[in-house]
């Protein structure tokens, strides 16, 4: 085996191992748990909920939809900042470096095994979500997910891929963990949030090259409908294809460019 | 197997750990590091083995740049800097059997040698358990044996004797001395003593400069010889120089000649010898250092 996939397997093992990963675990099977309960409790009260004696159910299917891929959004950037946040600080912070660092190894095999196996366990946390997630709507709606799904979990991959890679550059900037965790979440939360919050209000614009509003696809093209629409008109017109293919490319500038910052800054990281 | 260091500088910030080291360190043997803390030993263990990288200059292992070719660099190499800590999930079986396949070792010709290793360092009874569970000694144990795997050439070890017990202590000089039968080990340690037992060659470092490099051989060996009563002057053809205080004498002896030989020639001499007890002056060049350059790292 390579020694990239030597790496790859062993922080795999030591992820899984960690309770960050069962505090996911933990965390994905609450909400999920929870999800399937409200959506058997409420798939029926509808139309009661919303003063009207029936709703067509296109539009109960996609408020259904809208709710369960709403959560969608936050859990990768939760996995990012549990997974990510430590990855490169820690080696420093826990003097594991003082371990890997003299192996005769070139760091950036390191840096791409760890990021990948952080990629591999946020993908499996999201994956336990979306399981619950199909199988609880095919139940209620009797149908199987469509292209659109598929596009989704697409989009989700590569929003998985963005924010792990920039929680790992924000990581390999400190040399402590809790910096590490509290800056990303500044970053994501505040600067990307209020700074889409203001582009929007300023410029009447939809910033979809803010990585959060690019996320947002994810959600869209999962129920295929162009939610700003949506909210003001309640109609299904179907998301454009072209935010699809501009979020995506947004999230894949986003990927390529912290990786190759966080790449460079492990390359010069010392441990003094 | 050959260390090189070429104008090797490290700078942090105003602070210069280490300045312009040029330095050879070649062939089998033993060479101890010796400094006061802050001195730059461990700076220069850690630019050996590419955990910081050089402001200026380099190092090779073997003609190859270590921060340029790591890769190829360090797989002559293995290491105990600092006190490393594991991944706290992985067991201490799961921790060597991934650095032998970072060195590219064979399962089978890891086999064959890693109960030598298990059992030199003593980490079989706890070697299946996870390392977040080790003391200070055993993870000490365990980073030893990750130094052994794959018979590297080179060993390089800061301290290797931190945290463990008075037996533990002597398990790992002995375990240095037989290494160093057909290897190259750069030993850092503060000790004087463990220096002086282990090692074939002694460098002291003190802010960021060598001070002194001599072979263990080289250094003089001095005899303090307690009398009876007050002497005023001896006479010997053995003793190179020598210093009488009271009824104490420090003698500095030619290296050609045995103790025993020069008690002789005293006794002749009807000087009566209580006790005689030998020693280099390694520890006196080490505090003439220290007390000349304050340490200010």
């Amino acid at each position: 085996m390579s020694k990239f996939g030597t790496v790859y397997i062993q922080y795999v093992k030591n992820y899984y191992r960690s309770r960050s990963f069962y505090l996911m675990l933990f965390l994905i099977s609450i909400i999920s748990i929870m999800m399937i309960y409200f959506s058997f409790k409420y798939v029926n009260n509808l139309p009661k909920f919303f003063g009207s004696s029936s709703i067509p159910i296109q539009i109960k299917e996609a408020l259904f939809y809208f709710l369960w891929t709403l959560v969608l959004l936050y859990v990768p950037v939760f996995a990012a900042v549990f997974f990510g946040s430590p990855a490169i600080s820690s080696e420093i912070e826990n003097k594991t470096a003082y371990f890997i660092f003299p192996l005769p190894i070139n760091r950036y095999k390191l840096y791409m095994g760890k990021f990948l196996a952080a990629c591999t366990v946020s993908v499996i946390i999201m994956m336990i979500y979306l399981i619950a997630e199909v199988g609880t709507l095919s139940y209620l709606f009797h149908s199987l997910p469509t292209i659109y799904f598929y596009y989704s979990f697409i989009l989700l991959i590569l929003f998985i891929l963005a924010m792990t890679s920039i929680t790992f550059m924000i990581s390999a900037i400190f040399n402590k963990n809790t910096y590490a965790y509290i800056t990303v979440l500044l970053i994501y939360y505040i600067v990307f949030y209020v700074g889409s919050f203001i582009i929007e209000l300023l410029y009447r614009i939809d910033p979809l090259y803010i990585l959060s509003d690019a996320a947002s696809v994810i959600e869209r093209a999962y129920m295929n409908i162009n939610t700003e629409n949506f909210f003001s008109t309640p109609s299904l017109s179907p998301v454009p294809f072209a935010d699809i293919i501009f979020s995506a490319l947004i999230m894949i500038i986003y990927f390529i460019a912290s990786f190759a910052i966080g790449l460079i800054l492990f390359e010069r990281k010392e441990v003094s | 197997m050959e260390i090189f260091m070429n104008s090797l500088t490290k700078k942090y910030g105003k602070i210069t750990a280490l300045n312009n080291i040029n330095l050879n360190i070649k062939g089998q043997g033993c060479v101890g590091l010796l400094g006061p803390n802050g001195a730059g030993k461990t700076t220069m263990l850690k630019l050996i083995t590419n955990i910081i990288k050089p402001t200026h200059g380099g190092v090779q292992i073997n003609g190859i740049n270590v921060s340029e070719n790591p890769e190829k660099g360090l797989n002559f190499v293995g290491s105990l800097i600092e006190q490393p800590e594991f991944y706290t999930y992985l067991t201490g079986n799961e921790i060597l059997d991934f650095t032998r396949k970072i060195k590219g070792i064979g399962k089978e010709d890891f086999k064959n040698k890693i109960g030598d290793i298990i059992n030199t360092t003593q980490i079989s009874t706890f070697i299946d358990r996870k390392t977040g569970s080790y003391s200070r000694g055993m993870k000490q144990r365990l980073a030893l044996a990750v130094a052994m795997i794959g018979d590297p050439e080179i060993i390089i070890l800061d301290e290797p004797t931190f945290g463990l017990d008075p037996k533990g202590m002597k398990d790992i000089r002995t375990l240095i001395s037989n290494l160093a039968k057909t290897k190259l080990i750069l030993l850092s340690t503060h000790l004087i003593y463990e220096a002086r037992e282990i090692c074939d060659r002694t460098i002291i470092i003190n802010n960021g400069i060598i001070e002194h490099d001599s072979n263990m051989a080289d250094n003089k060996f001095l005899l303090k010889i307690t009398l009876d009563s007050p002497e005023r002057s001896i006479v010997s053809g053995k003793i190179k120089n020598y210093a009488i205080n009271g009824n104490e004498i420090i003698v500095e002896k030619y290296n050609d000649y045995e103790n025993y030989e020069i008690i002789e020639d005293l006794i002749n001499q009807g000087i009566k010898v209580k006790y005689v007890e030998q020693f280099d002056n390694l520890e006196d060049v080490y505090i003439s250092i220290i007390k000349k350059n304050k340490v200010n790292i």
